[in-house]
């Protein structure tokens, strides 16, 4: 009810907006890529809603940031616009033309869930086997996550610290895709508990001895009831 | 586009996004359908190389020619190029992601001495043979640009062709040369004993240096027909000169990360210890209405919301408030703001920082350069200590608290009443903050008094004079900080270590590209970065060259002695130079350009306030 106050007071109107970045953009930092969308709205001359105190500034926030060198297939920004006419189909054809070829923005719609709602969050980790044998590194990756602990090192705000990632692997599969070996996951996500889907790369580099290239994107993400986020 | 073998190193490193290209407005053709592949490099890091106007100016308008591709290169930090070696990755350009070893011209910007060992980093990381007479074919011509041309004997065994002065038009013939030269299957030779018949292009393998044996220059001989002085290249009408609608926007931050403007070029004050005050004559200005169109395009097409009127003394553009009045008719509504890079001392008023964005809050910088009147007149920094208490008065009412200021020590004649004169004035600054009755209320006042080390460089009236040693520079910061007796002026000082070698390569000879070569072998780089310079090594290096790094830095040349840069005509009359030092030792100032005509000769290229006033 509040929200909608503020709204007539100040003609607010906010949006939420979906982009997939992948490719390159998968090396924009989340500070850089909020420059990134700013340069961007401002070359598409979207009217940014700005807030009224001393110092003016956009209001825009990510719900989930990426970590750097990961894909997003469905990521969200929300921004708060001023309420002019402007429809969801010339946001999104004004901003595509202005970010980089790597971003690209494909629904905008109205916020319905609080970003601190978001608990989970789907991953495909591609790794590509080089020369050894991908038979095998599946047989052997697989093997891994059934062992009883998975024990990796956690960087944290005060040093390294042993983990334990096993219990987070409930929904984890291991699969052979066009010469690929293909990790499909889902972990918990957000901004209360989080596990970097970086660890389980971690891991099998760790216990199978192995430093392979790997891709990881994140699919979706969803509340704690496992309803995909909106 | 980068290849795998690229991006699988790059979850090793700091700061992907430095090496990945991709970025809006970045440049993409066909590699065979283009005649000449450019690769311009800056020998430093992305963050740096991308914030650097020229770069920007010569990549645009090297693109618009079908024939040419231009790409980006920069210098790799440590980290990387730890990755690049030991997968065997050569340096490569951002946008094709080619190693620069398959381009036809690498090309170097030279804006710092201490890059210079990363240009020879640069060139060995893409296996590209060091010396110029080592590279045998016409492709993989290795050529350089920028202000450090202007003595560039110390790269001189590296570097095939030198462009002296600006480059808009010059480069552009060189490339057309070359490409003539590549079609009919040319030798190099060939190439560079046509090319140093234009005018700006210096190949200074046609030139035959001997030495006295004091270790001064006895004569430079020019051989197959190279002129026996290279005259520098100018814009005369910077209003027609070619100026990018476009910029490449990083995807990462950089160090200047907005659109830039160009108002003039030059400098119409000739502070004696300037080399840009000098080599850049004449000052031009560029129109207010082209300076308006080039803004809004810019902002257009990249999304910036900031606007950085640039030059070496935007004050000094005649029609500020018009050109300002008119940006903001459009700035305003566009939510973007104006800044000024730089700041005069007598040119500070409330309504025109109004007008800009940039200092806002945070503090206001100024230079006086030197702590007192006399050593000011002996510099011609033409601004009093009126001027300066009458400005920070002006600011103190406009609410600021903090300033800025800037000193040279080390300077020609200069006491250590002169450095004691810099805490003095930061005093005033402090008194006249407590003497203002309308001081904003309830704050303190910061003034930060920082001193650089006065390097002296060619083509300015100081280019005779000894740099101090670095146990004279030191004491001197010693002495500037016990001359400072409250805790409301913070005093900083720059590493003298640092300056010293700047010197060394500023004014340096042919003898200097050994050295260069042996501290490359000794694995220096990055010297302009504090964590990997190293003065001990450096010396080292010099011993085992068995040459005197004081030769060139703490020597005081006599006015007859042949100077390594002697060859290179920037328009500027060396025995206006002269008159000027003398002029320095007597206190005597200089009026600027727009009050009385000196006559330094510059008027030679017909162009700005010289033909102005005619």
């Amino acid at each position: 009810m509040v929200q909608l106050v503020l709204r007539e007071e100040y003609a607010v109107k906010n949006v939420r907006i979906w982009f997939r970045k992948v490719g390159l953009a998968k090396y924009i930092s989340h500070l850089d890529l909020n420059r990134c969308m700013l340069r961007a709205i401002h070359k598409a001359k979207i009217s940014l809603w700005y807030t009224q105190g001393y110092n003016p500034h956009p209001f825009i926030t990510f719900a989930l940031p990426l970590s750097l060198g990961i894909c997003g297939e469905r990521e969200s920004m929300d921004l708060k616009l001023e309420d002019d006419d402007i429809t969801k189909e010339e946001i999104i054809e004004k901003l595509n033309s202005a970010l980089p070829h790597d971003i690209k923005v494909f629904d905008v719609t109205e916020p319905v869930m609080k970003p601190g709602k978001i608990a989970y969050a789907s991953f495909i980790i591609k790794i590509n086997p080089e020369n050894k044998n991908i038979d095998e590194i599946v047989i052997q990756i697989a093997e891994l996550f059934k062992q009883d602990s998975i024990i990796v090192s956690k960087h944290t705000k005060n040093g390294y610290i042993d983990m334990d990632i096993k219990p987070y692997l409930d929904k984890t599969v291991v699969t052979k895709i066009k010469g690929k070996i293909v990790i499909s996951t889902m972990i918990p996500a957000g901004s209360t508990f989080n596990i970097n889907p970086n660890l389980l790369c971690d891991s099998i580099n760790k216990y199978l001895n192995l430093n392979l290239f790997t891709e990881i994107t994140r699919i979706n993400i969803y509340n704690e009831s496992l309803e995909e986020f909106k | 586009m980068i290849n795998n073998r690229i991006e699988k190193l790059l979850s090793n490193v700091q700061k992907p996004g430095r090496y990945v290209g991709g970025e809006i407005n970045s440049i993409i053709k066909q590699k065979d359908e283009v005649d000449v592949r450019f690769a311009f490099c800056f020998p430093d890091i992305y963050e740096v190389g991308m914030s650097h106007l020229g770069m920007k100016i010569l990549y645009s308008q090297l693109n618009q020619v079908p024939f040419i591709w231009c790409e980006r290169v920069f210098a790799p930090w440590v980290d990387m190029e730890e990755q690049m070696r030991q997968n065997d990755v050569p340096l490569y350009a951002l946008e094709s992601g080619d190693s620069i070893a398959d381009f036809d011209i690498i090309g170097f910007t030279l804006q710092y001495e201490l890059s210079f060992t990363n240009i020879l980093n640069m060139l060995d990381l893409a296996g590209i043979p060091l010396k110029s007479k080592d590279r045998h074919s016409l492709s993989q011509l290795v050529v350089a640009g920028g202000p450090c041309t202007c003595n560039s004997e110390p790269l001189a065994d590296f570097i095939d062709l030198f462009f002296i002065g600006e480059g808009e038009e010059v480069d552009l013939e060189v490339i057309d040369l070359y490409r003539k030269y590549k079609k009919e299957n040319r030798s190099k030779q060939e190439f560079l004993i046509e090319v140093s018949k234009i005018q700006g292009v210096y190949v200074p393998s046609l030139y035959d240096v001997t030495y006295n044996e004091d270790n001064t220059i006895k004569s430079v001989t020019p051989k197959c027909g190279a002129p026996a002085t290279v005259k520098k290249r100018i814009m005369t009408n910077i209003d027609n000169s070619y100026y990018p609608e476009k910029f490449v926007v990083p995807l990462i931050e950089i160090v200047h990360d907005r659109a830039v403007a160009e108002v003039l070029r030059g400098c119409i004050r000739g502070c004696r210890f300037c080399q840009a005050g000098f080599i850049y004559r004449p000052f031009r200005e560029k129109s207010v209405d082209v300076i308006d169109r080039q803004c809004h395009a810019l902002c257009d097409n990249t999304g910036y919301d900031e606007i950085s009127l640039s030059s070496l003394s935007t004050n000094d553009y005649s029609k500020i408030d018009e050109l300002l009045d008119k940006l903001l008719l459009w700035t305003n509504k566009e939510k973007t703001g104006i800044s000024l890079p730089s700041l005069r001392v007598d040119s500070f008023s409330t309504e025109l920082m109004n007008k800009i964005k940039s200092v806002r809050r945070s503090g206001l910088t100024f230079a006086p350069e030197a702590g007192t009147q006399r050593l000011r007149d002996v510099i011609n920094k033409n601004v009093s200590e009126d001027d300066l208490l009458k400005t920070v008065t002006t600011a103190f009412k406009g609410g600021w608290t903090t300033i800025k200021l800037y000193f040279m020590i080390g300077l020609p004649t200069e006491t250590l009443e002169d450095i004691a004169g810099i805490a003095e004035l930061g005093q005033k600054v402090v008194d006249t903050f407590y003497n203002n009755p309308d001081k904003p209320r309830g704050k303190s006042v910061k003034v930060t008094v920082s001193a650089s080390s006065f390097v002296p460089k060619p083509f300015t009236p100081f280019q005779w004079e000894p740099q101090d040693t670095i146990e004279m520079l030191q004491k001197k910061q010693r002495h500037l900080v016990s001359s400072v007796k409250t805790r409301k002026i913070q005093a900083n000082w720059h590493d003298a270590d640092t300056s010293f070698l700047e010197a060394v390569f500023a004014r340096g000879d042919r003898r200097l590209c050994d050295v260069l070569l042996e501290a490359h072998k000794s694995g220096c780089k990055m010297d302009g970065w504090q964590a990997f310079f190293s003065l001990p090594k450096w010396i080292e290096i010099f011993k085992k060259c068995n040459v005197d790094p004081a030769f060139y830095a703490n020597r005081r040349r006599s006015f007859d002695e042949i100077l390594p840069w002697d060859h290179i005509d920037y328009g500027i009359k060396k025995s206006f130079l002269i008159n000027e030092c003398k002029k320095a030792y007597e206190n005597v100032t200089t009026p600027n350009c727009r009050e009385k005509c000196s006559s330094c000769g510059a008027a030679c290229f017909k162009g700005g306030i010289c033909s102005e006033k005619r």
